[in-house]
């Protein structure tokens, strides 16, 4: 009898030092799943590039006239709520304009004012700016990056990374 | 009656036809530029307000940092929310002089070596800064094209010790703006 309870006992410890050894691998295992996830990661967000703008839905939706009212109203609040996001603006074009290197800012707002939204097309996007023409009414999406207010220049309000996303 | 209407008009159109001193852009081009030996950075901005009078040689920059667009979104994000704050100080600007302004004729197509003296101002600090730069007249446009180096520190911009190797001292900076007559 004595030899049987030796042999379940020396049955148990082998299980007992199996399982651990397992567990202790199952434990390492899944540390370096987690490293590599950890690494993958930091490498994917250390290359992410700037998004499609098309990809991301905007913030807000409004009218140029709108906008424009907003920051005339209270330009800190107003670049509080829209700098830094992306949004798409209802309006007329007032302006095209093609630079030296051959990239579009289109501007929007009422043609007698001094106010105006600035669009930077994206140069990925610059074919949706080619054949649209001043007076159109159109839907641009882009990152709002600030404002400027001058006495000389008037109110801008600033885009960049803009696409012309529809025309009416 | 006549008289007094044609002297108006005379004067209407010698101030129309002299009053062509300011030239301005609001697309206009700046870059900026980090080369280490772990990194090269760089990073541009195609929404930059310039003025210019030609009589007086008085020359403004006005750029938004939020409009400086880099390759990686991450490094334009460390760069709005930690190095200059845009959030706080969301304009750099350039207040200053053409040194050499009276040897410019604005009226003759030509390309002039300029020397451009004036304040600097980037995440609420401002520096007096020289630099040189070139004035092209050409086509009834104005052309200015600067390449300049600043030292970040001086605009009390710090880099955290983990990227400082990443992040060049010394930044170079490209100023192209082509100006237009303001109406």
């Amino acid at each position: 009898m004595p030899k049987l309870k030796l042999f379940r006992a020396g049955l148990m410890l082998a299980q007992k030092t199996i399982s651990t050894m397992l567990r202790k691998k199952n434990v390492l295992i899944a540390l370096m799943m987690v490293m590599a996830a950890g690494a993958i990661y930091a490498y994917k967000e250390f290359n992410r590039t700037n998004t499609n703008i098309a990809r991301e839905s905007s913030a807000f939706t409004i009218n140029a006239t709108e906008l424009i009212k907003e920051f005339t109203n209270n330009d800190s609040l107003a670049s509080s709520k829209y700098v830094g996001k992306i949004i798409s603006v209802q309006g007329l074009i007032k302006d095209i304009i093609k630079d030296e290197r051959g990239y579009y800012t289109v501007t929007l707002g009422d043609t007698l004012g001094t106010s105006s939204i600035r669009c930077s097309i994206d140069s990925i996007y610059s074919g949706t700016a080619v054949s649209v023409k001043p007076g159109a009414n159109v839907k641009v999406k882009g990152s709002c990056t600030g404002y400027n207010r001058d006495e000389l220049l008037g109110l801008d309000i600033i885009l960049n990374r803009c696409l012309i996303a529809g025309q009416n | 009656m006549l008289k007094f209407f044609l002297f108006f008009l005379l004067c209407a159109i010698t101030s129309i036809a002299f009053g062509q001193t300011r030239f301005f852009t609001k697309t206009g081009n700046i870059s900026f530029y980090s080369t280490t030996k772990v990194e090269d950075i760089e990073a541009h901005n195609r929404s930059v307000t310039c003025v210019l009078d030609t009589k007086t040689g008085n020359i403004q920059f006005s750029v938004l940092m939020k409009g400086f667009e880099f390759r990686k979104a991450l490094m334009q994000e460390h760069f709005n929310e930690n190095y200059v704050e845009s959030d706080k100080y969301p304009k750099a600007e350039f207040k200053g002089q053409v040194v050499n302004n009276g040897n410019i004729d604005y009226a003759r197509q030509g390309t002039y070596p300029v020397k451009v003296k004036g304040l600097l101002t980037i995440h609420g600090e401002t520096r007096e800064v020289e630099a040189d730069g070139t004035i092209t007249v050409s086509n009834g446009k104005v052309n200015t094209t600067s390449e300049f180096k600043v030292a970040i520190a001086d605009y009390k911009i710090s880099v955290p010790t983990l990227v400082s190797d990443k992040i060049s001292k010394i930044i170079t900076i490209k100023v192209a703006c082509a100006l237009e007559p303001l109406k």
